[in-house]
């Protein structure tokens, strides 16, 4: 079986890069914002010679208001051969485009433990946020981002959400949401805050690289700044251990701390 | 929903996989939860109506409308009773704050709330055994001083009897009542009920009425204020003077004494050509009963032009129906008298001049004096109380002084008139209630906290899709011929049981669930669930309910409200998608592997029986060989 696939194969092999972004948003009305991140991240791993695939999902009907939906992304150092199976079934890399979906599933399920970059679009307290998670999937957390996405944006008219500026506008969109061609520039408005922080808080993907493909780059770059990190491999010895050996409290004690990485 | 695909959850897991539990099970009935993955949760809040909120006493005016709705009067009287201890009183008399707040007049007339509540009232009066009373606590022991049995004394009296103080309420006059029998007319509030309601609370134990006592000459300010607490409610009985020339010859009166005495039984002489002055309800109130007693004219002379006049709308539209005439913005000069008596008046045209600060001036025209005939004049420009046996630091001009609770010192309280200056029945049945509860407090020695912050539902906030039009039904009437005749002669009339019905049924609820079910028939998901049809009885099922708002959006009365989900703080009632969506955990990519599998145990099973030794008529001994596969 080995002769069919390509010999850049084996060439790159030896660096085991391997990452899979999910992207969890809500059908129409937010649909324009998942699909930009994940096609950004993919976009720019190709450019810089990766393997990558960016995979809209089917199974959970875009074309429902408010439905909770997913874009898949995934690149690498080798060809990704399971190319029918287009569900991530061990995301590292999480978006959750909205916050309301900290509550509604484990969008962990898969993900190794202490493996996980959580990044969600809130602008309330991280450790707010973690209080709806159980132990369970807090133990999938490398690293858990929030970055105010709808601050950070490009502000237009009443709030940068695509739904709420526009609906006409979000009519159209939707032809693009079921595959049709993008209407609209790619990593506009809250998309390009979002892919900013991701980048800066994984850090596996050049942020230069990163921002040549996104619309709003400036955006970008203000997620990539500005967003707040909890660190859970930081302050756990191993990671699988959730104990705090500096012993300042009982249990996994998650440090806070604004990332100006850029 | 297919469930191809779906991964099933330990607790539903049969022999048979993709078989769920039935529905009748404990199981099957909580299948698929979709979790919490709404924006917005539909809470059930209630608001307070505008009817409740402008009732100085707090009726919960909606829920008793309710009650009649469903022709349950009992619960309906006893609902009004924890605000108003008499309801057949406010009925008749009140002006009514709530039906001028009512939300329906902006959709099409608001409701006859008096009129409900005068059905209401009666209809407890009726009864043989006072429902009240059964459900009262005993006695505690201690005994509350009131003076004055006015309004708010009688509902001080009653309020502090429901939290089980009894009281004693000394009267001046030699009928206990105050300004209900003394300042309102009979043909307003008839003697019989005033009584039957007085009755009723006296009735209860533990409320001693002493008439015949007056503060400061019977019984001292240092006796008063000996009792636990004492509740000051002397209202406002004394008339103001009109300082002009002729005033104290015979045939001029005050309007309050003249009501006085018609209302305590004496016998009173009235001309047939009389003056009021004044442009208030006591000028109406006087001017219509010197028609009925004397038979003759009455002319209300005001400093207010006709549309300034501080008479209630009905009010002044039934003095018209009597044929009370008007003489706006018009002051007295001077009372002309011939041995004595009173034989006309001088007139000028005035008119009230606003000062900066807010106060009124006469600024009257020179050159427009004008004499009228007349044999009576009436002064009704105001009221004071006779304060001089009070410490001086407690009144100030006719009324004693108090802090925002109404205290004026120690466990001293004060309500009514005699706080607030002249006043509606309902404001001093309102200021005996809440000085019955700040009593109870200090007796307690609970702080004196500030009122409660209310959010009043607007007219805005209802579905008002939902309300169809309908007119208001109008409190029938004595023709007003007829009621020129007679003293007793009741000018409003009553409800029938159909039309008091008809009336409650236009309440819009605003603000207040009253289990119309809607929200439970709308959702598309069945996350509304209903215990019994009771008020508020609904609760939503978070764990299934998706947040589309459709119950938010449809519920007429504004009760339902869209709360962000994410202002829920609870981790305990988080509840996660886990079958309906489990093609999200990644199983699609699981079963191919399983799938894969599966293909090749086949393909091994297949090659293995084409290797076996064919054509002996053996059969293989492979274990899966009753697999399905045949060679």
């Amino acid at each position: 079986m080995s002769s069919i696939l390509p010999t850049v194969y084996n060439v790159r092999k030896r660096h085991h890069v391997y990452h899979e972004l999910t992207v969890w948003s809500r059908g129409i009305i937010m649909d324009k914002e998942a699909r930009d991140v994940s096609s950004c991240v993919a976009a720019a791993a190709r450019a810089l010679g990766l393997y990558a695939d960016n995979v809209s999902d089917y199974i959970d009907d875009p074309d429902r208001t408010n439905c909770l939906v997913r874009r898949y992304a995934r690149f690498g150092d080798s060809p990704i051969v399971d190319r029918f199976v287009y569900e991530n079934p061990h995301p590292d890399w999480v978006v959750l485009v909205e916050e309301t979906i900290i509550k509604a599933v484990n969008f962990l399920r898969g993900t190794p433990d202490r493996g996980g970059v959580v990044v969600v679009n809130s602008v309330r307290d991280p450790q707010y946020l973690l209080k709806f998670l159980p132990d369970e999937m807090k133990a999938k957390i490398a690293k858990f981002v929030v970055v105010d996405a709808v601050g950070l944006a490009e502000q237009r008219g009443k709030s940068p959400w695509m739904f709420v500026r526009n609906l006409s506008e979000l009519a159209l969109d939707r032809m693009s949401t079921e595959g049709a061609e993008e209407r609209l520039a790619i990593g506009l408005g809250i998309a390009a805050p979002l892919i900013g922080a991701l980048t800066a808080a994984t850090g596996v993907l050049p942020l230069d690289a990163v921002a040549d493909q996104v619309a709003d780059r400036d955006a970008l770059l203000r997620g990539a700044q500005q967003h707040t990190v909890v660190d859970f491999t930081a302050s756990a010895g191993t990671p699988t251990d959730g104990s705090a050996p500096d012993g300042s409290a009982a249990g996994p004690v998650p440090v806070t701390h604004a990332a100006p990485t850029g | 929903m297919s469930v191809r695909g779906t991964r099933i959850p330990p607790h539903l897991q049969l022999p048979i996989a993709g078989v769920t539990p039935p529905p009748t099970e404990k199981e099957g009935q909580r299948l698929f939860p979709t979790g919490n993955f709404r924006f917005f949760r539909p809470v059930y809040r209630d608001k307070t109506p505008p009817c409740n909120n402008a009732c100085p006493t707090g009726e919960q005016i909606q829920k008793y409308l309710d009650y009649v709705k469903h022709d349950r009067y009992l619960d309906g009287y006893l609902t009004i009773m924890q605000d108003n201890p008499m309801p057949s009183v406010t009925g008749r008399v009140c002006y009514h704050p709530c039906e001028t707040a009512c939300n329906r007049a902006e959709h099409d007339e608001p409701i006859g709330i008096r009129s409900v509540e005068r059905f209401l009232g009666d209809y407890g009066l009726a009864l043989t055994d006072d429902p009240v009373k059964p459900a009262l606590p005993p006695l505690n022991g201690t005994t509350v001083a009131i003076v004055g049995s006015g309004p708010a004394g009688l509902a001080c009296a009653y309020h502090l009897r429901r939290r089980g103080y009894a009281s004693v309420i000394f009267e001046a006059l030699d009928k206990p009542g105050g300004m209900l029998r003394a300042g309102i007319p009979h043909w307003h509030l008839p003697e019989e009920i005033l009584d039957a309601e007085i009755a009723k609370l006296t009735g209860l134990g533990g409320i001693e009425i002493r008439c015949g006592v007056r503060a400061g000459s019977d019984i001292s300010w240092d006796e008063l204020r000996a009792y636990p607490a004492t509740f000051l409610a002397l209202g406002q009985d004394v008339g103001r003077r009109l300082p002009v020339e002729g005033i104290e010859s015979r045939g001029v009166t005050g309007a309050l004494e003249f009501l006085r005495e018609v209302g305590l039984g004496r016998p009173v002489q009235v001309g047939r050509q009389v003056l009021v002055i004044g442009g208030g309800n006591t000028a109406s109130d006087a001017a219509r009963s010197a028609i009925r007693l004397g038979g003759g004219e009455a002319t209300i002379v005001s400093l207010e032009a006709e549309d300034e006049l501080l008479i209630v709308a009905e009010d002044l539209e039934q003095a018209r129906e009597e044929g009370v005439a008007f003489s706006p913005t018009t002051s007295l000069v001077r009372v002309l008298a011939e041995d004595g008596h009173v034989t006309g008046a001088v007139l000028c045209d005035a008119r009230l001049a606003k000062e900066a600060d807010g106060s009124v001036r006469p600024e009257m025209v020179p050159g427009t004096e004008r004499e009228v005939a007349c044999d009576s004049i009436m002064i009704a420009i105001g009221q004071v109380q006779q304060l001089a046996w009070l410490p001086d630091h407690l009144s100030d001009r006719g009324v004693i002084t108090a802090d925002q609770h109404g205290r004026v010192e120690g466990n001293v309280f004060v309500g009514g008139d005699v706080m607030r200056g002249p006043s509606m029945v309902v404001d001093a049945l309102g200021d005996g209630k809440r000085a019955a509860r700040d009593i109870d407090r200090v007796l307690i020695a609970e702080e004196l906290g500030p009122e409660p912050e209310v959010e009043v539902m607007p007219y805005a906030g209802l579905n008002a899709a939902y309300f169809r039009h309908a007119p208001r039904i109008d409190a029938p009437l004595t023709p007003a011929a007829e009621r020129r005749r007679s003293q007793q002669v009741e000018v409003t009339l009553a409800y029938s049981r159909e039309q008091a019905a008809a009336e409650a049924d236009r309440c819009m609820s605003c603000g207040v669930c009253n289990g119309c079910d809607n929200c439970y028939i709308v959702c598309p998901d069945v996350s509304v669930m209903r215990d019994a049809r009771e008020n508020g009885a609904y609760t939503i099922r978070t764990t299934y309910c998706k947040g589309c708002l459709v119950c938010v959006q449809e519920c007429p009365t504004g009760c339902l409200e869209k709360v962000p989900e994410m202002d829920f703080d609870d981790p305990g009632d988080v509840t996660r998608m886990e079958t309906a969506f489990a093609p999200y955990d990644g199983a699609h990519a699981e079963q191919s592997a399983f799938t894969k599998q599966l293909i090749e145990e086949t393909i091994a099973e297949y090659d293995a029986a084409r290797k076996a030794p064919a054509g002996n008529g053996k059969t293989t001994s492979t274990p899966n060989a009753d697999s399905g596969v045949r060679p």
